[in-house]
């Protein structure tokens, strides 16, 4: 198993956020977690990406115990995160936006092949390559903050609310996207609003309500449950 | 009105000026821009770099190009040891402000205790060369603290533009999390950087010795001028903050011979005032 979260618990101090969730994700595969505003998503793909420290439980990589590895060298180890809101930096440009992507060491010595992959498939950020990135459309610092976490060559890449604040017409793009960078034999965990489109493209998914892992299972499963149904879907 | 030679003589003699101002900004600017911590003892530390230039030429006759070799390296380490302190303390940019404060009361006191309180000057013979261009002197250590403004400023810049590690310290500063989470290790390159503006001062110090006379309590008088330099350079940013130098020194020095040298001291908070409301799109 690539990624393996046994009975996370993470807090913000005396607040917790998550209770009790245990997902995986295998070599490859896309797992999306749905879940309600303020479920505790984005705390659990914060602690995955080494940005939270968790209190109880254990993350696993590739077997390697997670909890045993500072936060700076969590990338190395193969994982690489699309922030909820881009979190560009804004005042650099888009190429060193990309290159902050592979600052460690292996991914630096593949950089000039994995740019030309990144432009590939983003031709529009070779044109803007010199601008701020602060200064391009939602769509476009989207695949800024999608390339960026590409040039780390990451084994699991994290997606947190991709969807969000963009246009519809470009939302599809987006999934498009994230399938495409499966197809290259990255593993993807995706955290989504919304849930129609998270589970068209999940092969796995997990639902988290208040903090806890409430069900799990391939997404023609779950959309097939009523509570599924009502909660997110309305129906 | 001034004759135009007196007027083209303070021109260059505020340029020059404004060389050390950008060289003793630089530090503060770094470290403000890309730490976020606001070193109010970066000017205490300059001084005491003065100081140590000035005793180790008039005690132990040591050429001040040599002290400057010595000082720069011993400074990295007072930088990287003030920024174990600062992380142990949890400092954060506003009480960085207090606490830097409360060094440079510290250093002034030493500094007053070892070579009290009186003014010290550092005769060296380089203080009293001048070229001749045209009707206009040149100060030759005056031009030399300008031209090393000036390298080092560039060095800096290409540095913070071109390597990863500089690159890392813009990313760092402006999202330190997701800095980290692509693999940056932030308080490591931090103590690198604290050193460095350390020892900046202390290249900025070697200058001020062999430039201005030195007594503790010059290093209030800094204080103000440099700020707005760093400011209206715009923080962490090397070039500007030289440019910012240049400019505000010329302003003072023409300001001086046009009207009266009681005007200087309004001059470079003015100049900021003017340029915050303005806001030109080349700053």
């Amino acid at each position: 198993m690539l990624l393996e979260a046994r009975n996370l618990r993470i807090a913000y101090g005396d607040a917790t956020a998550v209770w009790d969730a245990s997902l995986e994700v295998a070599e490859g595969e896309i797992v999306s977690v749905i879940g309600p505003n303020g479920a505790g998503k984005t705390t659990l793909i914060s602690a995955i990406a080494g940005l939270l420290r968790w209190n109880g439980g254990t993350l696993r990589l590739g077997g390697v115990d997670l909890a045993r590895v500072p936060a700076h060298r969590v990338c190395a180890h193969g994982i690489a995160l699309v922030p909820e809101g881009r979190r560009l930096f804004t005042r650099m440009s888009v190429e060193e936006n990309l290159e902050i992507g592979c600052y460690v060491p292996a991914a630096r010595a593949a950089r000039d092949a994995t740019l030309e992959r990144v432009y590939g498939l983003f031709p529009i950020l070779r044109q803007k390559r010199e601008q701020m990135a602060g200064l391009l459309s939602g769509g476009q610092q989207q695949m800024v903050a999608i390339g960026r976490a590409l040039m780390a060559r990451p084994r699991l890449m994290l997606f947190d609310e991709p969807s969000l604040g963009l246009a519809p017409a470009i939302v599809d793009d987006m999934f498009d996207i994230v399938r495409r960078v499966r197809e290259e034999g990255v593993a993807v965990l995706l955290v989504e609003q919304n849930v129609l489109k998270a589970m068209e493209i999940a092969d796995r998914a997990y639902v988290l309500e208040q903090g806890r892992i409430v069900s799990s299972g391939v997404p023609s499963d779950l959309l097939q449950q009523s509570h599924i149904r009502e909660a997110y879907l309305g129906v | 009105m001034p004759s135009m030679t007196l007027l083209g003589q303070s021109l260059v003699s505020g340029v020059l000026l404004g060389g050390l101002y950008g060289l003793v900004a630089l530090g503060l600017s770094l470290s403000w821009g890309l730490l976020r911590l606001v070193n109010l003892a970066h000017f205490a530390l300059a001084f005491l770099g003065a100081y140590l230039v000035y005793h180790l030429g008039t005690v132990w006759h040591v050429p001040p190009w040599w002290a400057v070799l010595l000082i720069a390296p011993l400074f990295f380490v007072f930088g990287v040891l003030q920024h174990a302190v600062f992380l142990y303390f949890r400092v954060t940019e506003l009480t960085s402000l207090l606490a830097t404060f409360g060094i440079s009361v510290i250093i002034e006191s030493a500094l007053q205790w070892i070579w009290t309180a009186d003014f010290r000057r550092f005769e060296t013979h380089y203080a009293s060369t001048s070229l001749k261009v045209g009707p206009i002197y040149v100060p030759v250590i005056e031009l030399l603290a300008c031209i090393a403004a000036a390298a080092l400023a560039w060095v800096t810049w290409a540095w913070l533009r071109w390597t990863y590690v500089g690159k890392a310290l813009r990313a760092a500063a402006e999202d330190p999390e997701i800095a980290v989470a692509f693999g940056i290790n932030r308080r490591g390159l931090a103590f690198v950087l604290s050193g460095v503006c350390a020892a900046y001062a202390g290249v900025a110090g070697a200058f001020i010795a062999l430039i201005s006379t030195l007594a503790p309590s010059q290093i209030w008088t800094w204080l103000g001028v440099v700020f707005a330099v760093v400011i209206i350079g715009r923080l962490g940013n090397p070039l500007g903050a030289l440019a910012a130098g240049v400019l505000i020194g010329a302003a003072e020095s023409v300001a001086m011979a046009t009207f009266s040298p009681a005007w200087a001291p309004v001059v470079s908070f003015s100049v900021l005032i003017v340029l915050l409301l303005w806001q030109p799109d080349w700053l």
